[in-house]
């Protein structure tokens, strides 16, 4: 999938319709990757309001030429859903749940997403080595830097870039065939 | 380093979850720049791992993005607000302050023309003070001229005009031999003319003696055109001349205006 850039730019210009375009994209992956950090639905839906709010209050700031738009809403994403873990109000009504992963999630929901069995990733992930979720999730869905996660899973910064690029290819088969 | 061997380094697939150093990142952003083939792969792991998040995530709610856009447009309308919410306490501000400073310059002005009747009023008050003061003074040379009329001690002489000079003209006494007070009253004699002054004189007969009593001007006057005279000479007659200011030594004869004798 190439990246939207001329929609990128009009967004930039504060074209609203080119904003609606990019959320229509994007959103679903974002809530996602939020969900997969709060483990709530509700505060999911309030946290994907929060992240698109400041995607459009800080569209400035994001430049073509220095990243990726995806890697850009990522970040802004998984460093929201963490704010929101680390709240008292959020601690205070949840606890034990940091353990979940995205399999987890897969595995105890059917109803998550109607796309889910059509494109086979549940297999896949059925499939998918433990090594490949711990990875997958702390680099992915957890916002941990190459640095850190070498260190959490006690793996040398090599082999963990060559086995993430498995993971991912593995992944890439399963779904885009 | 070639597209392959980036391709090959995993590099991507980190570039890709944001979990790259910033030199690193750098140098894979500079590979997508300029390497299609680089940029296709990254693409891809892109859209593998969109897919992936979008298994994850439970439905999208329709309502999230409206409220989205009503939070946006809310925060534009807002910033709006608050430069009109902003500007009200400033006009607000200015026109009290405005205000305000023309209620001083109107107070000033109206303290400064208080001021000003007050002191108008205070001078009127010492002008008629003074006047009060002249009044009442004249008030008590008039009692003293009527006290000496109505008195025993005074006896009174019309003392008429010569004829010679003044044929109209007439002057009364009224003397008080016991202690030489006299007081003429002058309202039969015409006014002198400038320069000129009436004396009044003593006269004794036998031989004709005059002495002068005084002038007919104001350190003697009395009342209105009543001249009060002491220390002369016990009288026989009294005459009034013209002189020059000042007075003379010896009446003018010339100028004899009145001329009467004060014996019974």
């Amino acid at each position: 999938m190439e990246q939207p850039n001329d929609l990128i730019l009009e967004m930039q210009n504060g074209s609203e319709k080119a904003f609606s375009q990019l959320y229509t994209m994007y959103s679903e992956a974002i809530q996602g990757i939020i969900y997969s950090i709060v483990l709530d639905e509700e505060t999911a839906e309030e946290l994907l309001q929060d992240v698109f709010v400041k995607v459009w209050n800080n569209a400035s700031t994001y430049s073509i030429e220095k990243g990726r738009f995806f890697t850009w809403l990522l970040n802004i994403a998984r460093n929201t859903a963490i704010d929101e873990t680390r709240s008292k109000a959020f601690k205070n009504s949840r606890k034990n749940l940091s353990t979940t992963n995205f399999v987890d999630i897969l595995s105890s929901s059917d109803s998550l997403n109607k796309r889910t069995n059509a494109i086979g990733i549940k297999k896949f992930v059925d499939a998918l080595k433990p090594a490949c979720i711990k990875i997958i999730d702390l680099l992915y869905f957890k916002g941990f830097t190459q640095a850190e996660a070498s260190k959490t899973l006690e793996i040398p910064l090599g082999t963990l870039k060559t086995r993430n690029r498995t993971c991912i290819n593995e992944l890439r088969v399963m779904v885009l065939g | 380093m070639d597209p392959e061997e980036i391709i090959a380094s995993g590099k991507l697939e980190m570039y890709a979850c944001g979990a790259l150093s910033l030199t690193e990142s750098q140098e894979v952003q500079e590979a997508i720049n300029t390497f299609p083939e680089v940029r296709r792969e990254l693409e891809l792991i892109e859209e593998s791992l969109l897919l992936l998040a979008e298994t994850v995530s439970p439905p999208v709610q329709a309502m999230t993005w409206t409220a989205i856009l009503n939070s946006i447009r809310n925060t534009n309308s807002n910033t709006n607000d608050n430069v009109r919410t902003m500007n009200w306490p400033a006009i607000t501000g200015w026109a009290a302050a405005i205000l305000f400073m023309g209620g001083i310059m109107w107070m000033l002005k109206q303290n400064s023309e208080l001021n000003n009747s007050i002191q108008v009023t205070t001078t009127e008050n010492t002008v008629l003070r003074e006047e009060k003061a002249n009044t009442e003074t004249q008030l008590a040379e008039n009692n003293e001229v009527l006290e000496v009329l109505r008195s025993k001690d005074y006896q009174a002489f019309t003392l008429p005009g010569n004829q010679a000079v003044a044929p109209e003209a007439f002057a009364k006494v009224y003397l008080n031999k016991k202690e030489n007070i006299a007081y003429i009253d002058t309202k039969g004699l015409p006014t002198p003319p400038r320069g000129k002054v009436y004396q009044v004189w003593s006269l004794k007969m036998e031989p004709l003696t005059p002495t002068s009593v005084g002038l007919i001007s104001a350190e003697s006057q009395m009342g209105e055109g009543i001249y009060k005279f002491v220390n002369f000479p016990e009288p026989e007659a009294f005459g009034i001349t013209l002189e020059p200011e000042g007075g003379s030594e010896t009446p003018t004869m010339s100028q004899l205006y009145i001329l009467g004798m004060v014996t019974i």
